[in-house]
């Protein structure tokens, strides 16, 4: 086990950079989740890590020890395959075992650990199986058993879990944290699916053509994005564009304004903003505010009801559109085209320069 | 340039390097010899144009050049309107029997089309059986000698080249494109002009540009059937036996019109018709049309009658090869004694036949199968080149290679001439376009991912080729290899050049029959040759289907 450094790695293909510079820490045992949109470079760069990419420029090390410039089968990595690969001519528990036959482990002791890491995966009775006979939910869980069982300094997802439906995608993620958190192993994860990246990690790093745009923990990448591409990546928000006014504590877009916490930036800077829907409460018919909030009022246009939330689109004065979505509102009592207030704390808002 | 120095590339380079040695030193080097015996004098010292002016001035080379293209243009379409009709009604029409058609189809192209022309030549030539029946009929009868039975064997033997991919392509279109046709108001007839024909129409070229190819390598139909008439690719031939010079000179002019044409043809076919590829990925072909149980009948029989037609020429061979013949003369009458007769002599060329295209088969696999993986799972500058460079062999008539290789291996450094081994050579680079072809279908039939994971579990890059993706293959190599081995196994035209003594094969023996010794060892060779061919094919069968594809 051991932490891994990635140091100012790059790599391009043609005059695309799939990776652009990037350095990054992971530290030992962390679960650690690379996200972005598709050719963002996430998978360039797991791929990296496990040997199948090559390097133009930097360094990878697991603790001290470079590893970028061996071969893949001397990396002792374990990397679980976003269609499995389960070697279709071995069954599974020769599946499993063959990393271990490739260590030259010997035989009875292969067999204990074989065993070990179907018990983990809760496939013990399926040893003996064809993969043709599995469904993929087991394949995935071979495919995890056949990758611990080589003991690697290092776990390698790639998008493990985006051939399976939604259902067993929410159990499987859960597993594979349980276990990962179990075995105190290092985890690199990448996925484009924010909410699977959120519900996983220890730590997430956003990408965007081949660059980092922001490292920090999942709520941290939620509530404080540092760009207004994570903010849009990371589930809906309201960005907004307006001007700074009212020594910096106001933001005027077009002729409404939100209040924001304190700036420092003279009245008159153009600045971005981001404000979650879910950070905006409608305030029905006369309801008051809550202490220290602001209010913002908008038209409303639509209501989409999704059982036990409730969106809501309304317009600002100007025409822009401002989203919020809410728990348990009171349908009956919310009409299109009536003008609605909303409360939010102004802390709530991120604003970018 | 940092991809030569990632240790992930060093088994594909290895072999990509390797690949391209052997067929620099073995296809490359003899073609480059043919060349410039063509531009050499007679003793081979000085540069000179003067063997084109003297063959391209000759009316009769010009004769040949001509014929060639003649007779191949005229088979190759009449391979298109045969095989076209019969591609549509074997993916449209609930024709009778169909999946025994469709295995049947398959076999004009593996089996030797010089038997087959040895089977018109005795049927329908000028003492044959068929032409004596008419003749006692009072019923007058043309002759097949020349451009009519040269033509009529190609269309024959060749019309699968044409039919494969073009059903291929009438499956691949999905049905919604068809139905779309005629939501907007096309009738049935009106929607196959407008849209289905135009989506296959890519295919039916290919396939035709294919068989005009074969036309023009074709060494063993026009042997048998020219007699006086010219043909390119017996003229070199004729040439390179006949020229006592120090410098093949005028065998290589023709040599190089021949590879030059090839080349030619074949280039257009993968470079313009390999981007027009409109098959629209089919989810669901579209249905069988319902007609009539009078039309099915109807179509049925076309159908049959077409395939039959063309596997009839085998089956007269091997009837023939059990009935008494006197010289050329048939005798009617059961028995054993050609086989006898054929086999009394020696059994060598049998033998011969047996091990060279077993070697062949095994030298093939061992080289394509490496070169296919390298040039599937590692794209560079290096393995594109090798990629072009092994599929070249294909646009090479067999007599040209087999010139070329003599007139390079007869002295100097490397001396191969006289023994078995040009042979094994000749037929290894001649099948290496397929063997590679066949193993890189087979592999992107594989998840690379699959060789990623046995990687990432520590076992080398050799070792999980050989321990991994090999066996993967396995079925596609043994397929693969069976064609080698049948397809080499009724090699003619490189033979005929580079064989000596002892090695005479099944081929040859026929080969020399046709010259006077009698027409009684030449079916019996012919029977023996198909029964070769047929059993190792009927064994892998099941393996065939799937790989059918990789032949064209």
């Amino acid at each position: 086990m051991a932490n891994i450094t990635l140091q100012q790695v790059n790599r391009s293909f043609g005059s695309v950079h799939a990776v652009d510079n990037i350095s990054l820490t992971i530290a030992d045992g962390e679960f650690f989740t690379l996200l972005g949109p598709s050719g963002c470079g996430k998978t360039t760069l797991l791929r990296m890590v496990a040997g199948f990419a090559d390097l133009e420029t930097g360094e990878i090390r697991f603790g001290g020890r470079r590893i970028d410039t061996l071969p893949a089968h001397r990396r002792n990595t374990g990397m679980v395959f976003q269609n499995y690969a389960i070697f279709p001519n071995l069954k599974v528990g020769e599946n499993v075992a063959y990393g271990l036959r490739a260590r030259k482990v010997p035989g009875p002791k292969i067999a204990e650990r074989v065993a070990s890491a179907l018990r983990l995966v809760k496939l013990a009775e399926h040893g003996d199986r064809w993969p043709h006979q599995l469904s993929g939910g087991q394949l995935q869980r071979v495919a995890i058993a056949r990758a611990l069982v080589i003991e690697p300094e290092v776990l390698l997802l790639d998008e493990p879990l985006s051939n399976l439906d939604a259902q067993l995608r929410v159990e499987m993620r859960g597993e594979i944290r349980q276990l990962q958190q179990s075995l105190g192993i290092t985890a690199i994860y990448v996925t484009h699916d924010q909410e699977e990246a959120l519900a996983i990690s220890d730590r997430i790093a956003v990408m965007r053509q081949g660059r980092l745009e922001q490292i920090g923990a999942p709520d941290d990448i939620y509530r404080r994005p540092a760009t207004p591409f994570v903010a849009e990546f990371m589930g809906t928000t309201n960005l907004l564009m307006g001007t700074l006014a009212a020594q910096g504590t106001r933001i005027k877009v077009g002729e409404t304004e939100f209040g924001v916490p304190r700036l420092e930036a003279p009245d008159g800077t153009n600045v971005s903003f981001s404000l979650r829907p879910e950070a905006l409460r409608p305030l029905i018919d006369d309801e008051a505010s809550p202490q220290g909030w602001a209010v913002v009022a908008a038209k409303l246009t639509r209501l989409e009801f999704l059982g036990a939330l409730t969106r809501v689109e309304a317009s600002l004065s100007h025409g822009a559109p401002l989203r919020a979505a809410w728990l348990d509102l009171p349908l009956q009592r919310l009409h299109t085209g009536d003008l609605l207030r909303f409360a939010y704390d102004p802390g709530r808002v991120t604003v970018f320069a | 340039m940092t991809i030569f120095a990632a240790p992930r590339q060093r088994f594909p380079l290895l072999v990509t390097v390797l690949g391209l040695a052997l067929l620099s030193v073995f296809f490359l080097f003899p073609l480059s010899r043919i060349f410039s015996a063509s531009f050499l004098d007679r003793q081979g010292v000085h540069l000179t144009l003067a063997n084109y002016i003297k063959i391209l001035g000759s009316a009769f080379y010009q004769q040949a050049v001509a014929n060639s293209f003649e007779i191949g243009a005229l088979a190759t379409l009449l391979a298109v309107l045969v095989a076209v009709p019969l591609a549509f009604a074997l993916a449209r029409f609930p024709i009778i029997g169909k999946s025994v058609l469709l295995s049947l189809v398959v076999l004009p192209l593996i089996l030797p089309s010089f038997v087959s022309a040895y089977a018109l030549l005795l049927m329908f030539g000028r003492a044959g059986l068929a032409t004596q029946a008419l003749r006692d009929l009072g019923i007058p009868f043309g002759s097949i000698y020349g451009a009519p039975g040269i033509i009529a064997v190609y269309t024959l033997t060749l019309y699968p080249y044409v039919l494969l991919p073009t059903l291929a392509g009438l499956k691949a279109i999905d049905v919604s494109v068809e139905e779309a046709s005629h939501n907007l108001g096309a009738s049935r007839w009106r929607g196959f002009w407008t849209v289905t024909l135009p989506i296959v129409i890519p295919s039916v070229l290919s396939g035709a540009l294919l068989v005009f190819i074969e036309t023009l390598e074709n060494f063993g139909v026009p042997i048998v059937l020219a007699e006086d008439k010219p043909i390119l690719s017996v003229e070199a031939f004729k040439l390179f036996v006949g020229e006592t010079d120090q410098n093949p000179s005028s065998a290589g002019v023709l040599g190089v019109l021949l590879i030059v044409s090839t080349a030619l043809v074949l280039l257009i076919q993968r470079h313009y018709l390999a981007r027009r590829r409109f098959a629209t990925g089919a989810r669901r072909s579209p249905p069988i049309i319902a007609i009539g149980s009078g039309s099915r009948l109807v179509a049925s029989a076309a159908c049959w009658a077409v395939v039959l037609l063309s596997l009839f020429p085998f089956f007269a061979v091997v009837v023939l090869s059990f009935m008494k013949f006197r010289g050329p003369v048939l005798q009617g009458g059961f028995s054993l004694d050609n086989f006898a007769d054929l086999l009394g002599r020696s059994a060598r060329p049998l033998e011969n036949t047996l091990m060279l295209s077993g070697l062949a088969a095994l030298v093939a696999a061992l080289i394509g199968v490496p070169i296919g993986y390298a040039i599937t799972r590692f794209r560079s500058t290096l393995t594109n080149l090798l990629e072009i460079v092994s599929t070249m062999p294909f646009a090479v008539a067999g007599t040209v290679l087999g010139i070329g290789l003599i007139i390079s291996f007869n002295s100097g450094w490397l001396v191969l001439t006289g023994g078995w081994l040009i042979m094994v050579i000749a037929y290894v680079v001649r099948k290496l376009p397929f063997s590679v072809r066949s193993s890189a279908s087979v592999l992107h039939q594989i998840d690379p991912s699959l060789e990623e994971a046995s990687v990432n579990l520590g076992v080398s890059p050799v070792m999980t080729f050989a321990r991994l993706t090999v066996p993967l293959m396995l079925g596609g190599i043994i397929g693969g290899m069976v064609l080698t081995w049948v397809t080499v196994s009724s090699e003619l035209s490189a033979t005929v050049v580079l064989y000596s003594g002892e090695w005479q094969t099944l081929t040859v023996v026929m080969f020399q029959a046709l010259e006077g010794t009698g027409a009684g060892t030449a079916v019996a060779a012919a029977s023996l040759l198909i029964v070769i061919t047929l059993v190792p094919l009927a064994l892998v069968y099941r393996l065939l289907r799937r790989y059918e594809a990789s032949l064209l």
